[in-house]
């Protein structure tokens, strides 16, 4: 590489002449970190990014032998919103499998089946238009800050793994997203606003709908090869409970609850039924996205517990009795972290490749590490 | 991992991405090692062009292609390209008299390397800053608005306004390079350029050193540097010269140049150009398939072979002790020439290449990319039949798994094809869309061809003696070669070459001419961080003594916020020498301010 060039970056390097005795000073010492002896690379290697196309990409669930990866990414050609792609880990293709129109999010295969289940909005007569103003809006050069807009179209579909036709999986009015398959392929645990669509609202309620419908979303339970009509609640606490996952064992979920104000969540556990719930987390900050390891020993979580931007991977024990160990230590985001079913790997969303928007990362995942770190850790502050 | 190369061949179907996919080859199979340790042997010494060295270094390089069946282009005979070149320049006896004086080079007057040789007499007009801002600017600011300059010897101050308040010397400092004021006094017909460095500027009242500059032949204008000695000859009838820049030092653009009265010139320029030959060694291996890819039937890689020879010229970094040493360029660029070699030899041994593979190695390229230059200004084949050019520049110290992939703006293309291509190999990818590199990924974007270049980044041996083969990482760089291999197959088999898309170079690109002060800062050139990312400091060096050290992002300077490397470039030309500024940096998490007081550069 020369440095001769109509190139500001060669500016620094030539500056070195005007000290050519002096050698170039390396200091190797990483910054140290009071609060734990462990960093970043004790737990994950081989850091790198996976999803290079498109302006953001995101939510990497694996399938059951860990051949492939199913996510969510703004790539198609005219549309601006995510859609659901399937990147095959061994030769590098990258299918789309949700029908391209619309907004979509939240997939997962079907442990059993392969059947992948998505939540979408394609049979909303306004896709295009909606795709078409965000797109113009984005041309205009204005950006706006990240929103999740919970829109009542979205509904859950499954494709199916032999025929690649979907099936409409919900009907009730509101918000269903954010579905995850039992280890066995027979449930599907979800989440809904439909609550808030369901009954009259009282003044403040259709308040609270209008500015944040989140506010109404719970957490539901179905049959994976019905029609959705056997739905069954399983939370009733207000504010957002969201993401909900089985747990390895098939026998409990884990999910997120906000509070009231919608600013601070914790992670919590429970059975299928919605009873004990387990609180896990206790930052008073927004502790979210959290997925419990295939060895069921602990839990591994994002929390925006060191600054409101700078969402980092924490994990805890999965009884919640001791203090989180932070797994992340880079600028940005980083979040929504699913480990391999082998539990070598760890699969997650960061911002660390630089901008704003997410990416998909995978590394080497410590297990043994982990376990070391989490049995070091004290016990949870109160 | 499963499935090999010929599955390949048993798919005769269209291709597209999807079977291209099938192509995925363990990193085993390369094997770089021995390129590396060979061409960063002291047997090439370090590879100069032009040199033994260099052409030791070709003639090895185009035995290995012969080696592996590689052939010369097409209406060619040999796998070398000769170019020439210049080398280096010096006054060849300059001379000025004012006068009844006489001033000789090189004491007092020296021949900018651009200028023409000729002998030149006229009245001399002093034009301040000789600086013209395009109107298209906004700002109006031209040195010549009240001057007729026809015919005359204009004389110039170097550098640009001194006192002028930030915003106005950021616009004027892009306008200031001296080859932009040659040619703003040649448009107004003017015999020749004198530049004198006012009393008030760093390098006040001495010649400006030639500089280095590959071109062959002058810029039109007879063109040099005085001393003060001449400045004060010349503006013997006038005010003095310091009271003069004064007036311009404020930046206000009212202050109108005058002729000097009584004063006639005459100007006689002299610079010796060193005129080399250098070699650029291109083969190809033909497709094979038996229905060809019609459509832009080449795929181009390529890298520079030479480097910094025993580092006479400017452009090393060596220490005192280290001066004079050989510099070996085992990452600059033997790495990115071994990958080349372990590509084409990965392709060699392919059954089925549905394009053609050109295979280039660039001389010169330290030099300021003067063979691949040569290669596309009077290109053996039509640049236009090149689906795709990928360039390697660096690739053999990786830190942290992060690969930068630069020029990704020169289509729409890329960022699929390394997506899919990156799967098997696990970089952690970071994607620069700016093509404006240093390095000949700009001369092939330049003519239109989408283009990437591969690199892992600057590092503290860089342009040093000390840039060994023992230090170089084979393990990645022969991975980095598998995954370009993968990225070559997939470009062989798209039977759409990716879609060239035009970069618009960034007007905070200024030119280095214009930068003046020192800070001693390494930026790690291949990081996205939001800031200035250090790659290290020099020791001893302003940043040093701030407390700055490897791993600091800057993220202020002066009050000015840093988000990339632009901003900062722009943030320095804003600095004063010896007036301490305030740096806030991110060390960690921590945020944290220190003062740094900015050096002269020479």
């Amino acid at each position: 590489m020369p440095h001769l060039l109509r190139r500001p970056t060669a500016v620094f390097v030539l500056t070195g002449l005007a000290l050519a005795a002096g050698a170039l000073a390396i200091i190797a010492e990483p910054p140290v970190f009071a609060q734990s002896p462990y960093q970043e690379r004790d737990f994950l290697t081989r850091i790198r990014r996976l999803t290079v196309e498109g302006r953001r990409a995101g939510e990497g669930y694996w399938s059951k032998d860990g051949t492939k990866l199913v996510f969510q990414s703004e790539r198609e050609p005219g549309n601006p919103f995510y859609q659901i792609y399937v990147m095959d880990l061994s030769s590098g293709d990258v299918t789309r499998v949700s029908p391209g129109m619309g907004k979509t999010t939240c997939s997962f295969i079907n442990p059993v089946t392969g059947d992948i289940e998505f939540a979408s909005t394609h049979h909303d007569p306004k896709s295009k238009q909606l795709q078409d103003e965000e797109l113009k809006f984005r041309a205009s050069g204005q950006e706006r800050r990240y929103s999740w807009d919970y829109d009542p179209e979205m509904e859950i579909y499954v494709r199916s793994a032999k025929t690649g036709t979907y099936k409409r999986m919900t009907n009730a009015r509101g918000y269903d997203a954010e579905g995850s398959y039992s280890p066995d392929g027979r449930w599907i645990v979800f989440t809904s606003t439909r609550e808030a669509y369901s009954r009259r609202l009282s003044p403040a309620e259709q308040k609270q709908l209008d500015t944040d419908p989140s506010y109404f979303a719970e957490i539901y339970i179905m049959r994976a090869d019905g029609d959705g009509s056997d739905a069954k609640r399983l939370t009733h606490v207000v504010g957002y409970d969201g993401g909900p996952f089985f747990s390895p064992d098939g026998k409990r979920i884990i999910w997120r609850r906000f509070n009231e104000a919608g600013v601070i969540a914790d992670v919590h556990t429970m059975n299928l039924d919605g009873t004990d719930d387990h609180q896990l987390t206790d930052f008073k900050a927004m502790s979210w996205a959290p997925y419990i390891h295939p060895s069921g020993k602990y839990v591994i979580f994002a929390s925006n517990k060191l600054g409101f931007d700078n969402f980092e991977l924490f994990m805890v024990d999965i009884d919640g009795k001791k203090e989180p160990v932070r797994v992340t230590y880079s600028d940005g985001f980083d979040g929504l972290p699913v480990p391999s079913p082998d539990g070598t790997q760890l699969a997650w969303t960061s911002s660390r490749g630089g901008g704003r928007e997410g990416q998909i990362y995978l590394a080497q995942w410590n297990h043994q590490k982990a376990l070391e770190a989490l049995a070091a850790a004290g016990p949870r502050k109160p | 991992m499963r499935s090999t190369r010929t599955a390949i061949v048993a798919i005769t179907a269209a291709v597209a991405l999807s079977t291209a996919a099938t192509f995925s080859q363990s990193s085993a199979t390369f094997r770089t090692r021995t390129y590396v340790e060979t061409l960063a042997s002291e047997r090439f010494a370090g590879r100069e062009a032009g040199s033994a060295g260099e052409r030791l270094a070709g003639d090895y390089l185009a035995a290995q292609l012969t080696r592996l069946g590689a052939k010369p282009l097409p209406g060619r005979d040999s796998l070398f390209l000769p170019f020439d070149f210049t080398a280096g320049s010096r006054d060849g006896g300059s001379r000025i008299v004012v006068g009844s004086s006489t001033f000789n080079a090189p004491q007092d007057v020296l021949s900018l390397s651009f200028s023409d040789d000729t002998e030149i007499t006229g009245s001399a007009v002093f034009a301040g800053y000789g600086i013209v801002v395009p109107e298209s600017q906004n700002f109006g600011y031209d040195s010549y608005a009240t001057l007729d300059v026809k015919d005359k010897v204009v004389v110039v101050l170097r550098y640009f306004p001194e006192d002028a308040d930030p915003q106005t010397r950021a616009i004027l400092l892009r306008y200031s390079d001296l080859r932009y004021k040659a040619l703003a006094a040649r448009q107004r017909g003017a015999k020749a350029l004198l530049v004198v460095t006012g009393p008030r500027s760093p390098n006040a009242g001495q010649t400006v050193p030639i500089s280095f500059d590959t071109a062959l032949s002058g810029s039109g204008i007879a063109a040099a540097s005085v001393t003060s000695r001449v400045a004060d000859a010349l503006f013997a009838g006038s005010k003095p010269l310091k009271d003069v820049q004064q007036q311009f030092d404020s930046g206000n653009p009212h202050v109108a140049g005058f002729p000097l009265p009584n004063v006639t010139v005459t100007l006689k320029t002299s610079l010796v150009r060193e005129k080399q030959t250098g070699r650029n060694v291109v083969g190809y291996l033909p497709a094979t398939a038996a229905t060809p890819t019609a459509a832009k039937p080449w795929v181009a890689i390529g890298a520079h072979y030479d480097h910094l020879g025993m580092g006479r010229n400017g452009n090393s970094l060596a220490a005192k002790d280290d001066a004079g040493k050989p510099h070996l360029g085992a990452d600059d660029n033997a790495s990115g020439s071994a990958a080349i070699m372990a590509i084409a030899e990965a392709l060699a041994k392919q059954p089925v290449r549905r394009r053609n593979l050109l295979v280039a190695f660039w001389s010169a390229e330290e030099m300021g990319l003067v063979g691949s230059n040569a290669f596309v200004t009077s290109p053996p084949l039509p640049m236009n039949q090149i689906a795709a050019y990928l360039n390697f520049d660096m690739v053999g110290r990786m830190h942290d798994n992060k690969l930068a992939v630069q020029a990704t703006g020169t289509s729409l293309g890329w960022a699929t094809l390394l997506e899919r291509a990156n799967v098997a190999a696990g970089f952690d990818l970071t994607l620069q869309p700016d093509p404006y590199q240093p390095t000949d990924v700009q001369t092939f974007n330049q003519v239109s061809v989408p283009s990437l270049n591969f690199t892992t980044g600057a590092h503290a041996d860089y342009h040093k003696p000390s840039d060994t083969a023992d230090k170089i990482d084979y393990e990645d760089l022969d991975r980095i070669a598998s995954l370009a291999a993968g990225v070559v197959n997939r470009l062989m088999d798209q039977s759409e070459p990716p879609q060239f898309a035009k970069v618009e170079q960034s007007s905070q690109t200024v030119s280095r001419t214009g930068v003046r002060v020192f800070t001693g800062t390494v930026p790690d050139y291949t990081s996205n961080a939001k800031g200035l990312l250090l790659s290290g400091v020099i020791g001893g060096g302003p940043a040093e003594q701030a407390g700055l050290q490897k791993g600091d992002i800057i993220i202020e300077i002066a009050g000015q916020s840093i988000t990339n490397i632009y901003d900062y470039t722009y943030a320095l030309d804003l600095l004063k020498i010896g007036q301490p500024v305030k740096v806030v940096y991110m060390r960690g998490n921590d945020r944290r301010e220190t003062m740094l007081t900015p050096a002269a550069r020479n």
